[in-house]
């Protein structure tokens, strides 16, 4: 299997963004798109939506109910306290604690998703395809054993360059 | 999304991508300038006195403090109200301003978010040193231990505080570091040292702008703004309770968690607006910093001015309208008049009559005003903290148990000292980070060239 590709570099949003519509429209898969800044629609038909924050919706209602368990089971259960004769499990005032440990797992849960998902940790190292990506330039990426007339159809819709590359030789 | 009749545009210069990252990677790939390494080493003398005066804390206890029976809260307290007060702004910025779509967050956000860091992990301090014997600090986390097991006391606004403050500490410094991915992968792409292509590659995580990253990274934006907004708002009314939840004449009020909230944002406005100044000035960022931003930052301080001034009425009036006699003594005869009465009018002065000046738009136009008044409001702030925790302690029921407070030699180093180290923190910040997130400025940068589009249209139509 070849792993020549095939790199559109365009200097405009716009235009960039129209590209990836147009592939998206006519089902052409591209490889993966870099821009310096999310752009939404484009980032939309390329990699769809994420699912972060259905998960995070969920990591909170399972963090609500571990820490009033928790806070349950250590002051009415474990080892009650007489606090000026108020009840052990004193359920209202439980509540500050509750919302903001709730948003503090939440949180780390999220990020730690994010992490897995987005596939980012310290130290990573980064696969650059163009040292202008994260400065001013718009990338899209086609695989031209996938895409037919791949450099011509980057061209036409507005390229400003397109590179010819193989992984293998980098 | 964002009208430019109102608010103009929001980047001046009509800079390009390009220039975009030059202009805000300049402060990290220049020399630092001279006044950097001036401001950098009293700083670090400040911070000095600081330790020192910590390291008197620690070794011989807070007897090193003027403290008494009475006044047991002082200067501490009052400053880490002030720094979590300050601590407040970055988020809120960052995060209302995201929540609500207001583009023009995107100079300051970055800014903002560092000050909150940076502020809280000074207040954090106060209580930490407060406590004594800080080596056991680490008894305020409910964890099994061997003595008991006692577990902590969830009923205490002093343990409620205890995790909003370090849960607001995590996820604020989350979500600053998050937004710094996509602007530490354009250092390391842009670098030629070696050294800082490790140091800042291994920071970014191997970011790359893909579609993939960047989907992850704003679900994940929204996600933390989302959470840290309710953080916002409980953070500073827990703070509150610490107080409200207590017996002391001119604490036990309903009115405190909103009036410290309102009073946080305040003072943390205050404090952007100093920054973004000095950014402005310094860095020579004009065209980033722009009057329009200044003007809406007054703004919003004025409407807080007036709430600030709102609460400090309505705290008047109830102790009046209440008919109880301590509350009428501790508003009338200590505050308004007697002993603290410099104090209470300082505060009201600086909080709710001079930022009124914002009304007028020449003041709103000065720079040097602007500054001027940013940093009055913070002094207002402070006084505000001395005036709520001070005067209800001197002078509290009983007139045997009244006493004089001023602080000590050590308190005010330790006082000195976190100033000192916000300073550190903020100058390192201004030489190895970018200033502002140069990806968010991006998405605001107008681009009058529609001919491009047109271009891209009809080729589309032919392909």
């Amino acid at each position: 299997m070849s792993t020549r590709k095939y790199m559109g570099i365009f200097n405009k949003e716009e235009a960039f963004e129209k590209a990836v519509q147009y592939f998206s429209d006519s089902h052409v898969a591209i490889e993966e798109i870099y821009a310096p800044i999310p752009v939404h629609k484009a980032v939309k038909n390329v990699a769809g939506s994420s699912g972060l924050p259905v998960l995070a919706y969920f990591l909170g209602i399972f963090s609500l109910l571990a820490i009033l368990s928790f806070l349950y089971y250590t002051a009415a259960v474990d080892w009650p306290l007489n606090i000026g004769g108020k009840p052990s499990d004193s359920f209202p005032s439980f509540i500050v604690v509750t919302i903001v440990l709730t948003i503090l797992l939440v949180t780390v849960f999220s990020l730690l998703a994010f992490s897995v998902s987005a596939r980012l940790y310290p130290g990573k190292k980064a696969v650059i395809m163009h040292n202008r990506a994260m400065d001013d330039k718009f990338i899209i990426v086609l695989n031209s054993d996938k895409v037919s007339q791949a450099e011509n159809k980057l061209r036409q819709l507005g390229a400003d360059e397109v590179i010819l590359y193989d992984p293998k030789h980098e | 999304m964002d009208d430019r009749s109102i608010r103009g545009d929001l980047i001046a210069g009509n800079k390009t991508l390009k220039d975009v990252t030059n202009d805000i990677m300049r402060p990290i790939e220049s020399a630092a300038p001279k006044w950097w390494f001036i401001a950098m080493v009293i700083s670090i003398l400040a911070l000095l006195w600081g330790i020192y005066a910590m390291y008197l804390t620690v070794r011989y206890g807070i007897g090193m403090w003027n403290l008494n029976n009475s006044v047991g809260w002082g200067w501490d307290i009052i400053n880490f109200v002030w720094w979590i007060g300050i601590g407040h702004a970055g988020t809120a910025f960052s995060i209302f301003l995201l929540v609500l779509r207001q583009k023009w967050r995107t100079s300051i956000n970055r800014a903002a978010e560092a000050m909150t860091v940076f502020a809280v992990i000074c207040a954090g301090l106060f209580p930490t040193l407060h406590m004594g014997r800080v080596w056991n600090a680490f008894f305020m986390l409910p964890y099994p231990n061997t003595r008991g097991p006692l577990w902590v006391n969830y009923n205490s606004p002093l343990f409620w505080d205890f995790t909003a403050i370090s849960s607001y500490l995590i996820i604020s410094a989350s979500f600053w570091y998050l937004g710094m991915l996509p602007d530490f992968g354009t250092i390391r792409d842009r670098t030629t040292s070696k050294i800082k292509k490790a140091i800042y590659g291994f920071f970014s995580m191997g970011w790359t702008g893909s579609s993939q990253h960047w989907q992850r990274f704003e679900a994940m934006s929204f996600i933390l703004s989302g959470l840290a907004a309710v953080l916002v708002v409980s953070v500073h009314s827990i703070v509150s309770t610490d107080f409200a939840s207590s017996v002391i004449p001119g604490w036990h009020t309903t009115l405190f968690p909103p009036y410290f909230v309102v009073g946080a944002i305040f003072s943390g406005f205050a404090m952007v607006m100093t920054l973004m100044i000095l950014i402005r000035v310094l860095y020579k960022l004009h065209d980033y910093i722009t009057d329009s931003h200044l003007q809406a930052t007054a703004k919003i301080l004025t409407f807080v001015s007036l709430i600030m001034g709102t609460s400090y009425l309505t705290e008047i009036f109830i102790a009046w309208y209440s008919g109880n006699e301590y509350e009428i003594f501790t508003f009338f005869h200590n505050r308004i008049t007697g002993n603290f009465a410099p104090q209470f009018w300082i505060m009201f002065t600086c909080n709710a009559i001079i930022p009124q000046l914002f009304w007028i738009k020449k003041v709103r136009n000065n720079l040097a005003m602007l500054f001027l008044i940013s940093i009055i409001i913070n002094i207002g702030m402070w006084f505000e903290r001395f005036n709520i925790i001070v005067t209800s302690l001197a002078n509290d029921y009983l007139p045997s148990s009244w006493a004089e407070y001023s602080p000590s030699l050590v308190e005010v180093g330790v006082f000195v000292g976190t100033i000192g180290m916000f300073a550190v923190g903020i100058l390192l910040f201004f030489r190895y980070i970018p200033m502002m997130a140069i990806s968010e400025l991006k998405t605001v940068l107008h681009t009058d060239d529609n001919t491009v589009e047109k271009e891209t249209g009809q080729k589309t139509a032919e392909i």
